[in-house]
């Protein structure tokens, strides 16, 4: 045991004091940061130029609704939309056009909108624009065009448009969700977001850190310092260590993690509103404690797992590029849950997503999902825990025999039939 | 006092017999020396006393005691693969061994500064492994395996690749932890490293004794003496079977083993005939003689 520790203990000071340990820590969240909240503070912060867009209307009764409803205003008090109506006619229809692309061509135009004569029946328009991929702008467009022709439609019917826009207003469903003991609590799609993105987190670290324990048992192997420490201490001490010492490497950096999330959850908001007023209306949303204590309990046994199945091929192989062949069915086991993760979310009672959650090499993710979506009962959750329990102890005993051979033999990589010799003989 | 015993220790591996019946005794204070030709064995049966592979059937005792994995804290090995951790400086490298050796983190650190000291690597001590020369990480290497004045030390290939100034500090080192009373058993091929300093030795072919005691003794019951002849000129002569069973030609000298029957009066004729003689000694066979007889005759 004492021996144990000193393994740990090595593995994590000489992990902790590296400058990837260090990086890594600080860098992991604010990737994650930038991905997640840049794109939406940029388009609050998002100081915008007018856009001067010229219409072809040869309908001639769409330009006045268009800019009724492309009515928005930017910071200095502009429209935002500029439109001026171009005339044409079939025979020069061509060259207007001709002129105006050379005009976006020159920069003193962004786009031009061409409305064809039958657009009332066609309900088909063009849009010429030097950009062309801002897809909000060009929604707006659209919905702003279609308004306009619906308008000239209902009012040839004969019909008040006012009247039919009241009676055609669309009803918004506000998604309530209902927790354990009834509890009633508005959900934004923060349980599908915090589903999804614990289970891509637990994905990743299932790499990361399995990838650490691989590179760490390879390079033992391969600097052949293994056969000093094995003369001192027991294999299955070594490899225990190891898995202990890199997985308190993993919750150092999750601790420091929660701190930070915790601080910004606590000032983040304020502070971000300092910068742009706007972001003071959002919200975070919370992480129920349930749901944070499954995370860190299927994140330690997720990791067991696969860190041991991880051991194990480090220990059969001797290169890097051997353990990127060997480590595939590991992958896969990886893989699968995050294929059913959509289906699980949308459908988490599902007898399907009962049985994946309890198959071990999916649990820590399809479970983790299921909690955070939709509580399952007791009894599930538990029962996913002992057999995950049971199958990371029936593993380690067999990754612990390969490893004890398996770390002292260099050279040639063992077929299965081998292994399985170490198995039972060792 | 015994500090090492092999009773009958066999092990293979697949259907070669690597180590076969082996069984040998290694007094406290004495230094074993433990040979044998390439793929003798001599690895796996270090391995198998360190315990990182188990013998197939026999039993091994340290300090008395059977198969027990707590005397192996009492134990230094250096494998014959050297490597150390290659990211982690000097003293965090040895402290780690100590510790692994059970010893208290604050003994660990005074003895890694000792042994620096004695190996005159203070100013490493704060370098990484890989900054080091390949000299040096030996060195380091060999502290791991005396740090915690183990009461046997195994080694595997000690001299290998070592310079002979390195090699003349190793000597010293293993005659001081002998003199301390540590058992020492070292294998190698190094005949001449091990007949300076060996007390006793076993000599292994193909996993099985050939030769064991002490080495007086052994060279004592060799029997015939050998011949020194320092020479210029043609060595043909050494090519009759009548008069010389086997020679090692050094090139400027030769050391003869003669031929049931033959005298050294009709060689020193036959010699003096060919060549210039320079040196003409009757010796007690060296124990590279030893070795080569006693191999090719098995």
């Amino acid at each position: 045991m004492q021996k144990l520790l000193t393994v740990l203990r090595r593995e994590y000071v000489s992990r902790v004091k590296t400058k990837g340990f260090i990086a890594g820590t600080i860098l992991i969240p604010l990737f994650m940061i930038a991905v997640s909240v840049l794109p939406a503070i940029m388009i609050l912060l998002k100081s915008e130029d007018p856009r001067k867009i010229a219409v072809i209307d040869m309908s001639g009764e769409i330009f006045d609704g268009l800019v009724n409803d492309l009515d928005e205003k930017i910071e200095t008090g502009e429209r935002k939309y500029q439109l001026t109506k171009k005339q044409a006619f079939a025979d020069d229809l061509e060259s207007v056009k001709e002129t105006l692309s050379d005009e976006i061509d020159r920069e003193q135009l962004d786009s031009y909108i061409y409305i064809p004569p039958g657009v009332l029946d066609s309900s088909k328009a063009e849009f010429y624009g030097r950009i062309v991929s801002n897809f909000q702008e060009n929604e707006r467009l659209e919905g702003a065009i279609s308004r306009a022709v619906t308008e000239i439609r209902i009012k040839r019917s004969g019909l008040d448009p006012e009247a039919v826009r009241r009676l055609t207003r669309e009803v918004s469903l506000r998604t309530f969700k209902v927790g354990p003991g009834g509890t009633e609590e508005e959900d934004r799609g923060y349980s599908f977001a915090m589903a999804y993105g614990l289970a891509m987190f637990l994905y990743m670290a299932m790499f990361i850190y399995g990838a650490v324990i691989l590179r760490s048992v390879i390079e033992e192997k391969t600097s052949r310092v293994v056969e000093s420490v094995i003369s001192s201490v027991r294999p299955f001490d070594l490899m225990a260590g190891k898995i202990f010492g890199v997985g308190a490497v993993g919750l150092t950096q999750f601790l420091i993690w929660a701190l930070a999330l915790g601080a910004v959850s606590l000032y983040g908001v304020q502070v971000v509103g300092m910068v742009a007023p706007a972001a003071k209306s959002v919200s975070l949303p919370t992480v129920p404690i349930a749901v944070l204590v499954a995370f860190v309990v299927y994140f330690l046994l997720g990791y067991f797992l696969y860190a041991t199945l991880y051991a194990a091929v480090g220990a059969m192989v001797n290169s890097d590029q051997e353990a990127q062949q060997l480590q595939w069915p590991i992958v896969i086991l990886i893989i699968i849950p995050i294929m059913f993760i959509m289906f699980v979310i949308q459908n988490p009672a599902s007898q399907t997503s009962v049985i994946l959650s309890l198959v071990p090499f999916f649990t820590p993710i399809i479970m983790l999902a299921r909690i955070v979506v939709q509580m399952p009962p007791l009894w599930e959750i538990l029962l996913s825990i002992v057999i995950m329990v049971a199958t990371i102890a029936g593993i380690t005993w067999v990754v612990g025999k390969i490893y004890r051979v398996g770390v002292l033999m260099y050279g040639k990589r063992p077929t299965l039939p081998e292994i399985i010799k170490w198995i039972r003989y060792s | 006092m015994e500090a090492l015993r092999l009773e009958n220790i066999s092990k293979s591996f697949d259907k070669v017999q690597a180590v076969d019946n082996l069984s040998l005794s290694v007094p406290a204070g004495k230094v074993y020396g433990f040979l044998g030709p390439n793929g003798a064995g001599k690895t796996t049966t270090l391995r198998m006393i360190v315990q990182i592979i188990l013998p197939d059937s026999g039993n091994i005792h340290i300090f008395g005691k059977p198969n027990k994995r707590e005397s192996l804290d009492r134990v230094g090995y250096l494998p014959e693969e050297r490597g150390l951790y290659r990211k982690i400086k000097v003293h965090e490298a040895l402290e780690f061994f100590g510790e692994l050796k059970g010893m208290k983190r604050k003994d660990c650190q005074q003895k890694v500064n000792h042994w620096l000291d004695r190996f005159g690597m203070m100013e490493a001590r704060r370098k990484k492994m890989e900054e080091l020369s390949k000299g040096n990480q030996q060195k380091i290497q060999f502290i791991t395996t005396v740090l915690h004045d183990p009461d046997l030390i195994v080694l595997d290939e000690p001299f290998m690749g070592l310079d002979p100034l390195n090699a003349l500090l190793l000597k010293e080192t293993l005659l001081e932890q002998k003199s301390r009373g540590a058992a020492i058993i070292f294998s190698t091929h190094l005949m001449d490293e091990a007949e300076k300093l060996c007390d006793s030795i076993c000599l292994i072919n193909r996993g099985q004794k050939v030769l064991d005691g002490e080495l007086k003794t052994i060279k004592r019951n060799f029997g015939k003496k050998s011949i020194i002849l320092g020479y210029t000129g043609n060595a043909d002569y050494l090519k009759d079977a009548s008069l010389v069973k086997h020679y090692n030609d050094y090139g400027n000298h030769v050391e003869i083993s003669l031929s049931d029957g033959a005298s050294y009066k009709t060689l020193l004729q036959k010699a003096m005939q060919h060549a210039e003689i320079s040196r003409f000694e009757m010796v007690e066979p060296s124990l590279n003689e030893i070795f080569i007889a006693t191999v090719t005759q098995n």
